[in-house]
């Protein structure tokens, strides 16, 4: 989805400015959204890369050093890094920045591929690369142990070119109840080129970064070799995506809300300074390299009036709903939306899928996990992977699992098992050791509602294995979705909803891939339960 | 306290005598901790980053610095003023700041990684950014604060660290070489208590409140909603502010210490200086830049064979290798004679020597003995009981048959 979103982007930006963007080496990009509910959803983006050879030699220009070295270090091939905080509301905001594919679980999610000759190996690089992340994120991710590792085996595909020579080993780990702040965004910051000095990177501020509603840091590497170049390269892109209120954000800092609330009431009109505490300083890399670039998007109609401060080229794009702007000077640069009535309205997309999963029951020794997946198209199906993984001190009886089929008018519908539940790979947990993994080939009819129910069981712990805050429960890593292709046009994006934070369960998100689902046969140290085989009861 | 006293009288003229190795460290590091959760321990984390705040503006860099919070404040829902954390309630100097390098966060503040960390038992696969890397010319800042008690100070509500356990920690920093001179802070109630065992050369211990003391907040912020600072850090602070403005500063570690004013404190502060070398009247003598501030001085290492160079420590190995050997091939001799007597009545003979009086060297024989010669042992003795046990019923046997045909 990215990398279309991407090619898009650039056939998009060559056209408009007679441009080609493979020579140059960083590319920075801002959208800038207005959301309904005096909300703006920014989204970063900056990309670049490195050739394969220099990479290797550790000739770095763009490309981080101290992420590249730690990616030699463990053999990591391709990288998966994601930090989230809040909620996105996709009731009143719609579809989910970038299909759901650049966010992760709320706390922190990693997974990579690892190029090694053996599981043990592969698991021995994954522990250190986990320790080395940890120590250059300052985020605990060294806690991503085997108890918490997964290797799904559906959910996930490589987005990179791979040489086929690698042996590469997917590793997966989620950490639900990590803390995102501003000592992620430091180190976040200092991997960029400008290192938020300039460009658009030096509007971040942790204080509004983590005073947004929603927001998300992502760090994705992969090699690519794309066709027209001599060489392979290695890409490193980081996104950093947050839905601000711009009420909130107004106010000074250091200041309540309630107090600014009687001060300020003008709310619809807004500037980059007023919204992030600061202009953009002038360009990145302002000689050669990535100038001309459309850095700045905004999405409004093109009636709505936009002033700038400094001068920068504006381009009105054709949709009649966005527009870019190009920094041409190294000026602080600044935008100015002010009031008024517009009568054309941005379109917001609507999600595909909506998801929500809750653990049910009562006491501290049974339970239920329900998960509710409703589909709202009347005419299409939807196809996609659920993959869960429980920790081990949560037992899952998969025989109890049951699949209902409501519509979405409350009848009962009468659809074989099968039919919904296409494929079940399950790895089960071993106590201590290692946690449930679930995968689920799911299909959920047009216009209906599936209801997935199965019971768990709860561990008694040893005293030590409590965390000290054990008062507020446990974390459970969230569920991932992941849509598979739609058939036929018009082709649907493909979109989720996050479920609300209920008892213990964790929010869920999604994985939206562009290419059609193939899956093998398992590892061997996978049940491959086929449904037709499956103990799956449909009620 | 005799116990500690006596290691005093013991530790000290070793102290004094190691006292001329080097007058000069070459590097600073700082490790402060904070070991509290749950928001209501607000100015816990606020102390610990104050002083985050002070160590990097008189130039210790981040990668010389360990900070340890064991929650989030900045972030957490509860913060009225999100990403910031306050120690005062003017607000005028937000601690979190835009650049800012936890090394340990959350559960990972506990009291192995705290002990782990100060002696570098790591594995290898941790970060340079989560190691001490402090060296023999280093001068170390500690810095402790929590909820503590008497020679005690809990982590986390879960676990506590005791004296011996703290004391234990620097004295293998020591052995290992791991600081030139300590200044150890430590901010909790009955703080004194803490470094009462320390017995390890070259540290300045100061804490906030004496034992039966409690150490109190200092002023809470309506807004943020709980108390930001404690009092004895709250004047540290003060005096680092206001008086050490520069990195330069001639301030000495003597000046800082009289500042301690018991009735704004409300609690009698302590110090101790009887581990370092020339006592009260050297380390009164120390700036205060000399620990929170950052020296980049260069030793030149010769072929010396000065205390500390490397040939005396290959020549030290050397003679522990030789030790060692002969040592062994002792033990290999006794072996053998062991295997030579082979009567059962040695090891009875042995076993009551061992009873009558437990020498250090017969213990240790004793406890590298293989296991193999345990089981043989038991078996002669088994033996000898089947065998007892055989004949009295044998007799018995004999005595009925007797008496039964009478």
């Amino acid at each position: 989805m990215t990398l279309l979103l991407f090619a898009v982007l650039c056939v998009l930006l060559a056209s408009l400015s007679g441009r080609t963007h493979a020579a140059s080496d960083y590319h920075e990009r801002l959208d800038l959204q207005p959301l309904p509910g005096s909300s703006l959803l920014a989204s970063f983006n900056f990309r670049s890369n490195s050739s394969v050879s220099s990479f290797e030699k550790q000739h770095f220009r763009y490309f981080p050093r101290s992420l590249g070295q730690i990616l030699q270090h463990a053999h990591t091939k391709e990288l998966h890094l994601r930090f989230s905080t809040g909620r996105w509301d996709a009731e009143s905001w719609g579809t989910r920045p970038w299909n759901g594919y650049k966010e992760g679980a709320t706390g922190v999610e990693l997974w990579a591929w690892i190029d090694a000759p053996s599981e043990d190996e592969a698991f021995a690089k994954w522990v250190t690369l986990t320790q080395s992340l940890s120590g250059l994120f300052c985020a605990s991710l060294n806690f991503i142990d085997s108890t918490r590792t997964t290797r799904p085996v559906v959910s996930f595909e490589p987005v990179g070119d791979h040489a086929p020579s690698d042996q590469l080993h997917l590793l997966h780990g989620t950490l639900p109840g990590e803390v995102v702040c501003t000592e992620n965004l430091t180190p976040f910051l200092k991997m960029l080129p400008c290192k938020g000095k300039a460009g658009i990177s030096s509007l971040f501020d942790g204080h509004k970064l983590f005073d947004a509603s929603w927001q998300s840091m992502s760090i994705d590497v992969r090699p690519t070799c794309p066709p027209g170049e001599p060489e392979c390269l290695v890409e490193i892109e980081q996104t950093v995506d947050m839905v601000l209120d711009i009420d909130r954000s107004k106010r000074p800092r250091g200041m309540n809300l309630l107090k600014t609330l009687l001060t300020s009431m003008s709310s619809i009109w807004w500037t980059l300074t007023e919204v992030f505490g600061r202009p953009v300083k002038g360009q990145c890399l302002s000689d050669d390299e990535g100038a001309g670039d459309k850095v700045i998007c905004l999405k409004v109609p093109h009636e709505r009036n936009v002033f700038v401060t400094t001068e920068a080229f504006e381009v009105k794009n054709p949709d009649g709903v966005s527009r870019c702007f190009s920094l041409i000077s190294s000026n602080d640069f600044d935008l100015v939306l002010p009031e008024e009535e517009v009568q054309t309205k941005v379109p917001l997309e609507q999600p595909v899928l909506h998801a929500e999963r809750t653990i049910i029951g009562h006491g501290q020794e049974r339970g239920g996990m329900r998960v509710i997946l409703r589909n709202p198209s009347s005419s299409k199906a939807v196809d996609f992977i659920y993959f869960e993984s429980l920790p081990w001190f949560m037992r899952p009886y998969l025989h109890t699992l049951q699949a209902t089929v409501i519509g979405n008018d409350g009848v009962p519908r009468q659809a074989p098992v099968s039919a919904i539940i296409k494929d079940i790979f399950y790895r089960p947990a071993v106590d201590r050791q290692r946690g449930t993994q679930l995968e689920l080939v799911l299909s959920v009819p047009a216009d209906s509602t599936v209801t997935l129910i199965y019971d768990i069981e709860k561990t008694i712990l040893r005293y030590t294995e409590y965390p000290p805050d054990a008062n507020r429960g446990f974390n459970v890593a969230p569920a991932i979705i992941r849509l598979l292709d739609q058939e036929g046009p018009p082709r649907l994006p493909a979109h989720d909803q996050s479920a609300p934070p209920v008892a213990d369960a964790g929010l869920q998100h999604a994985i939206q891939r562009d290419h059609p689902d193939e899956h093998g046969d398992g590892a061997g140290v996978w049940k491959h339960l086929q449904s037709a085989s499956a103990p799956v009861c449909a009620c | 306290m005799r116990l500690s006293s006596f290691l005093t009288a013991t530790v000290l003229p070793l102290v004094l005598s190691a006292a001329p190795a080097l007058a000069e460290h070459t590097s600073n590091w700082a490790v402060l901790v904070s070991t509290s959760r749950f928001w209501f321990n607000y100015r816990h984390l606020a102390n610990v980053l104050s002083l985050y705040r002070t160590v990097k503006r008189l130039g210790i860099p981040d990668s010389q610095i360990i900070l340890m919070l064991p929650d989030d404040m900045a972030c957490n829902p509860r913060n009225a003023f999100p990403g910031t954390v306050y120690s005062n309630a003017d607000r005028a100097v937000d601690l979190y700041g835009e650049n800012i390098e936890v090394d340990y966060r959350g559960y990972e503040v506990t009291v192995e990684n705290f002990i782990r960390l100060l002696t570098d038992r790591l594995d290898e696969d941790v970060p340079r950014s989560k190691r001490l890397g402090s060296d023999a010319g280093s001068n170390v800042l500690v810095y402790m604060t929590g909820h503590g008690g008497d020679r005690f100070l809990k982590f986390q509500d879960s676990e506590e660290i005791g004296a011996w356990d703290l004391a234990d920690a620097f004295g293998q920093m020591w052995e290992k070489k791991r600081y030139h001179e300590l200044l150890f802070m430590i901010d909790t109630c009955q703080a004194n208590t803490m470094y009462t065992y320390l017995y390890s050369p070259n540290i300045i211990a100061t804490g906030s409140s004496a034992l039966d003391q409690s150490s109190y907040s200092h002023h809470a912020d309506n807004d943020v909603g709980v108390a930001v600072i404690d009092r004895w850090t709250y004047y540290v602070l003060e005096f680092l502010e206001t008086q050490v403005t520069t990195p330069n500063s001639k301030l000495t570690l003597g000046d800082l210490f009289d500042s301690y004013d018991e009735t704004k404190i409300h609690s009698q502060p302590g110090v101790r200086w009887d581990l370092f070398p020339g006592g009260e009247q050297e380390g009164r003598l120390r700036t205060v830049v000399d620990f929170f501030g950052n020296v980049q001085n260069v030793e030149v290492e010769t072929n010396s064979t000065e205390p500390g160079s490397l040939k005396e420590d290959l020549a030290e190995i050397a003679k522990l290798v030789e030790k060692w050997r002969k040592r062994d091939q002792e033990y290999l001799a006794s072996l053998q004679a062991d295997s030579n007597n082979s009567s059962h009545h040695h090891h009875v003979v042995g076993a009551d020597q061992q009873k009558a009086q437990p020498s250090p060297s017969t213990s240790q024989k004793k406890a590298a003995a293989p296991v193999a010669k345990m089981t043989d042992e038991d078996s002669w003795t088994k033996r000898l009981v089947g065998l007892t046990v055989l004949g009295a019923g044998a007799t018995i046997w004999l005595a009925g048959s007797i008496l039964g045909k009478s």
